[in-house]
């Protein structure tokens, strides 16, 4: 017996308008799932960290400060889950976090400069009352707790920095008869006199693509890759103060110092491995490259001076890079995890972090004690004491930063692509495109 | 009178009980979302949106519309046609002259290609990237070392950055058409092959007029896939010129995509970038497939 | 044919220059922090050290990557071989209206770049995962599935030549024998097909072993990585570890070589079968 014809073709017609209704029905993209804040007493934390290779030690400071949390909290745990640091594949768990509340951590490690887009996400938690409730909260400096605030409310702890100094190397400068620079003249005279009379060396390692390395030098000259007015962020990269800065950072790429063949691509990592391997005479590099160059040819070799401003005797203001902790929005156990944070982030921990991975902690009286104990770190504490300084507070600077506004900026001005008027309108208008954006 | 089974049998036609397992995989994790690929291209979506604080909104084609006013979009997209164009055609000679070569080698020195072929093929990508950087490396890299041009920067300028880009991608993907090529040659049957010397016909001669012809199918899959995969190479580039080289000059369209959109969560222009490549890529495939269809070819 | 000397010394010259990487891989694995980073590379190591290998291997939780990266491979691999040779026997066997329509969507589906679908992929699986457990995020079924998907076109393009190439005479007279198709299917046509199944399934392990991207966006707990996610601890932004980098990379490339290894005596005469179209 066939199903005749006539009543195949209503039915036909009416699966298919099923189906199209399913169909238009699924048509939103999807969205996480809002769930509110709650506060249990009780439970289990999990707490999202910066992965490392050799995990080890941090394990052991984290541990500790998990011991502190659970003495105080019986019958409460805290589960530890480790993320890879490289930017891409740390943005798409954070990405999978706000997408799956359900995945998320209560208490996560994080970027400063991330701090701002996670913000306009809505993904993180408003920790200002707790904060400025918290007793050790009075010894955090007024500019890192600014980097962690948006819109005058705090949404993470700073927990370590790391800033920018210049290494030089000993034996180069003793046997040139030079000292380590005092002013940007002075530091311009001296990369030439160092490839002059070592010409297989760098006079100073710096990097087209280093972008904290080049911005030191536009603070340096009063100027900023954008200013805030009435709560709106305006490029002013194409400013006179922010242009002689980019001319001062690429005057270091001549044929005499840093030949833009050997250096217009470098990234600051390479500029690390520059020095590292005994090539260049000078860079500018963070406090925690300390192990790599050590590890390189130049170790007992190199000493370690505030990178100069434009003055003499002054210090360029260097970016404070470093990590926050701070609590999801969609955390379901809100008073523990700022119980944990404040104990992860409290002063006996950022010791022992600064034990175990030489980062520098966030708290003024920690950085003094930690300073004392090791006095290497004189210049970075100098640096951090003159002034630190910061990228846009605005979402869109991740925008900036993924379409390498700055690197093309001043690579374009190095291999002569373009003038450095020409090189920063072109950079002022793609960070107005960012920074004006939803 | 038959049960339902048999009605079903004979009222459904075999070839969609055969097709059934790959719809069912494919048409929900494939055909869903390209449907909101497109559907993601026309709103204003990014994180903020996808987290659920903030609603949707219809952005109709500005996306498009910006994607196509960018004039680095246009340089972009022509750089990776002739990029990609180039890698292809050198894949193709490469892969064919050493299938040509196997099988005129001896045994020991045919294994050992085959297996150091099969090595690069199941190389990760971005090992392969890493490893030939180091090597190429302005400084420290072997390559600069042994030719005494320490301080050479191969990547300083844009095509010559863009050749050693396609050289690594070449020595990725020829693996794939050299075995093809060389199993479908040891597939022809030896009589022909013969046949065509009796008649006194160069190597050469031999290989145009004999062995082109009855590998043509083969031509055709490889072509298509070398095209589909050269024209969305991606690691190899960021890897090599860390993120689309000096300024941007080497820039191919999967990498652009990333660096404006991806990067940055703005996942609707990033959908934009992905519908105009399928679309870009469907135009020159169709292209090639009509090629074929005029010389008598069947799909 | 004889061996050809001339052809010979360029097949070694062309294996040695496509050896040369995997070579420096293996070495930069074995070498000391120290000798990597110099300004003097040197194609050789007087101290080969096992360090980064330990490091490697101590990568928390390293040996779980390793088998969640084997357990997904294997599984995409038999199941895209089943449903790639059926759907294969579909488009060559019968002809019907949207073939050749079919057959082109299958050549578009690997046209779009997938990190523009992984967002929409991401919520699909999270709401997969509410229906079926084994599926949501962060579990390897969700994984294996949609490696499934992203390697069936291919699958189904290629194995197309190998089924064409299997004379239809030999299914006829079995059929006139009185076997059932699924019979035909099975006994005749499947031991045929299977040099052109062991190459496609080589290129469903690669792409399976080696999928980067699926695995960062679906995989959010630590449990159920993959092995590239181990290789990401190397990198860090401002210092690459290079050594581990190498280390890691030696040993995620050895276990594909083992599996060429143990395919490659069918994979050249099945690759051959595609041109008997």
């Amino acid at each position: 017996m066939k199903l005749s014809r006539s009543v195949s073709r209503p039915l036909r017609r009416a699966a298919l308008v099923a189906l199209s209704g399913i169909v238009l029905a699924a048509c939103a993209p999807g969205t996480a799932s809002t769930t509110g804040t709650a506060d249990k007493g009780s439970g289990t934390l999990k707490v999202w960290l910066y992965d490392e290779a050799n995990r080890a030690p941090k394990e052991k400071v984290v541990a500790a400060a998990v011991a502190d949390f659970k003495a105080a909290h019986p019958g409460s745990d805290v589960q530890v889950g480790y993320i890879p640091t490289d930017a891409g594949p740390r943005a798409e768990k954070m990405k999978g976090a706000f997408n799956d509340p359900a995945s998320a951590p209560d208490v996560v490690e994080f970027g400063n400069t991330d701090l701002f887009g996670y913000v306009a996400a809505g993904g993180l938690a408003d920790l200002t009352a707790d904060l400025s409730g918290w007793a050790e909260g009075k010894d955090l400096p007024q500019d890192l707790r600014d980097t962690a605030t948006v819109d005058g409310k705090a949404y993470g702890l700073p927990w370590w920095i790391a800033v920018r100094s210049l290494y030089y190397r000993t034996d180069v400068f003793t046997e040139l008869g030079l000292t380590p620079p005092t002013s940007y003249d002075g530091l311009l005279d001296a990369a030439k006199k160092v490839r002059a009379g070592k010409p297989d060396l760098l006079g100073i390692a710096v990097g087209g693509k280093y972008t904290f390395g080049a911005l030191p030098f536009v603070w340096a000259n009063g100027g900023d890759l954008a200013a805030q007015q009435n709560g709106v962020y305006a490029a002013t990269v194409n400013a006179a103060g922010a242009q002689a800065g980019v001319k001062a950072y690429t005057d270091l790429f001549a044929d005499g110092i840093c030949p833009a063949q050997r250096c217009a691509d470098l990234t600051g990592g390479k500029t690390v491995e520059a020095f590292a391997s005994g090539t260049a005479g000078m860079a500018i590099l963070p406090n925690s490259s300390r192990s790599a160059v050590d590890a390189g040819a130049v170790k007992g070799k190199y000493a370690v001076v505030p990178l100069p401003g434009v003055a003499a005797g002054s210090i360029a203001p260097a970016f404070s890079g470093g990590n926050d902790l701070g609590i999801m929005k969609s955390s379901q156990h809100r008073s523990l995890a700022v119980d944990f944070l404040t104990t992860l982030g409290g002063k006996k921990h950022q010791l022992a972090l600064f034990d175990a991975m030489g980062t520098l902690p966030t708290l003024a009286s920690a950085r003094a004690e930690v300073s004392a104990r090791d006095p290497w770190l004189k210049p970075f504490t100098d640096t951090i004491a003159a002034g630190t300084k910061f990228v846009p507070k605005h979402p869109g600077w991740a925008k900036i930063d993924a379409q390498a506004v700055v690197p093309t900026m001043l690579q374009k001005v190095i291999t002569g692509k373009a003038d450095v008027g020409a090189a920063t309108a072109e950079a002022a208008t793609a960070m107005n495109a960012a920074l004006g954006a939803k | 009178m038959p049960g339902p089974i048999v009605l079903l049998r004979r009222r459904v036609p075999a070839p969609v009980w055969l097709l059934l397992p790959a719809a069912l995989v494919l048409v929900p994790l494939f055909g869903y979302p390209m449907y909101q690929l497109g559907l993601l291209s026309v709103l204003d979506f990014g994180q903020p949106q996808a987290s659920g604080g903030v609603p949707a909104t219809l952005a109709g084609l500005a996306n498009y519309t910006q994607l196509l006013g960018d004039r680095q979009f246009w340089d972009v997209l022509l750089q990776t046609l002739v990029f990609a164009g180039g890698c292809v055609l050198a894949t193709l000679a490469v892969g064919g002259a050493l299938a040509v070569l196997l099988t005129r080698a001896g045994r020991r020195s045919r294994l050992f290609l085959m297996f150091a072929a099969l090595g690069a093929w199941a190389a990760p990508a971005m090992t392969g990237s890493t490893v030939w950087m180091f090597l190429l490396d302005t400084n420290s890299g072997l390559v600069n070392e042994i030719l005494g041009t320490t301080g050479h920067n191969w990547m300083y300028d844009k095509w010559p950055a863009f050749v050693i880009v396609g050289a690594v991608v070449v020595w990725h993907s020829f693996p794939f058409v050299m075995i093809t090529l060389y199993a479908g040659i040891q597939a022809i049957p030896v009589s022909v092959l013969e046949a065509a010397k009796l008649d006194g016909a160069s190597a050469f001669a031999t290989a145009r007029l004999v062995l082109l012809p009855m590998l043509r199918p083969l031509l055709v899959i490889v072509v298509i896939q070398s095209v589909i995969w050269d024209f969305k190479v991606f690691t190899q580039i960021y890897v090599m010129t860390t993120g689309g080289g000096i300024a941007g000059q080497n820039l191919v369209l999967n990498v652009y995509a990333y660096q404006q959109a991806f990067a940055s969560s703005d996942y609707s222009l990033g959908a934009a970038i992905g519908v105009l490549m399928t679309l870009i890529l469907l135009a020159v495939t169709a292209l090639y497939i009509r090629a074929l269809r005029r010389s008598g070819e069947e799909l | 044919m004889k061996p050809n000397r001339l052809a010979n010394s360029l097949v070694v010259a062309a294996g040695l220059v496509t050896v040369f990487p995997l070579y420096w891989m293996v070495l930069s694995a074995l070498k000391p922090d120290g000798e990597l980073t110099s300004a003097d590379p040197r194609p050789w190591t007087w101290a080969p050290t096992l360090d980064n290998f330990r490091d490697a291997l101590g990568v928390s939780g390293f040996g779980r990557y390793f088998l969640n990266s084997l357990l997904v491979a294997v599984v995409v691999v038999l199941l895209s071989a089943g449903v790639a040779f059926l759907a294969a026997v579909a488009l060559t066997r019968f002809r019907f209206r949207f073939r050749t329509t079919v057959l082109v969507m299958f050549l578009v589906a690997q046209m779009v770049p997938i990190e523009a679908l992984t967002i929409p992929l991401f919520f699909l699986v999270r709401d997969l995962g509410t229906v079926a457990p084994g599926l949501g995020l962060s579990s390897l079924g969700s994984l294996m599935l949609v490696n499934l998907a992203f390697s069936l076109p291919f699958a189904i393009w290629m194995l197309r030549g190998f089924v064409a190439a299997v004379p239809e005479s030999l299914e006829e007279a079995a059929r006139l024998d009185g076997a059932s198709r699924f019979t035909v299917l099975w006994r005749i046509v499947f031991p045929l097909v299977a040099p052109g199944l062991a190459a496609t399934s080589v290129f469903s392990f690669i792409t399976s072993w080696n999928d980067f991207v699926f695995a960062k966006t679906l995989i959010l707990d630590t449990d159920h990585q993959t092995l590239p996610a181990a290789l990401l601890v190397f990198f860090k932004p401002d210092e690459n570890d290079w050594g581990g980098i190498m280390a890691a990379s030696t040993l995620m490339t050895l276990p594909v070589l083992l599996f060429f290894v143990l395919v490659q005596r069918h994979l050249v005469s099945g690759l051959g079968g595609a041109v008997k179209d």
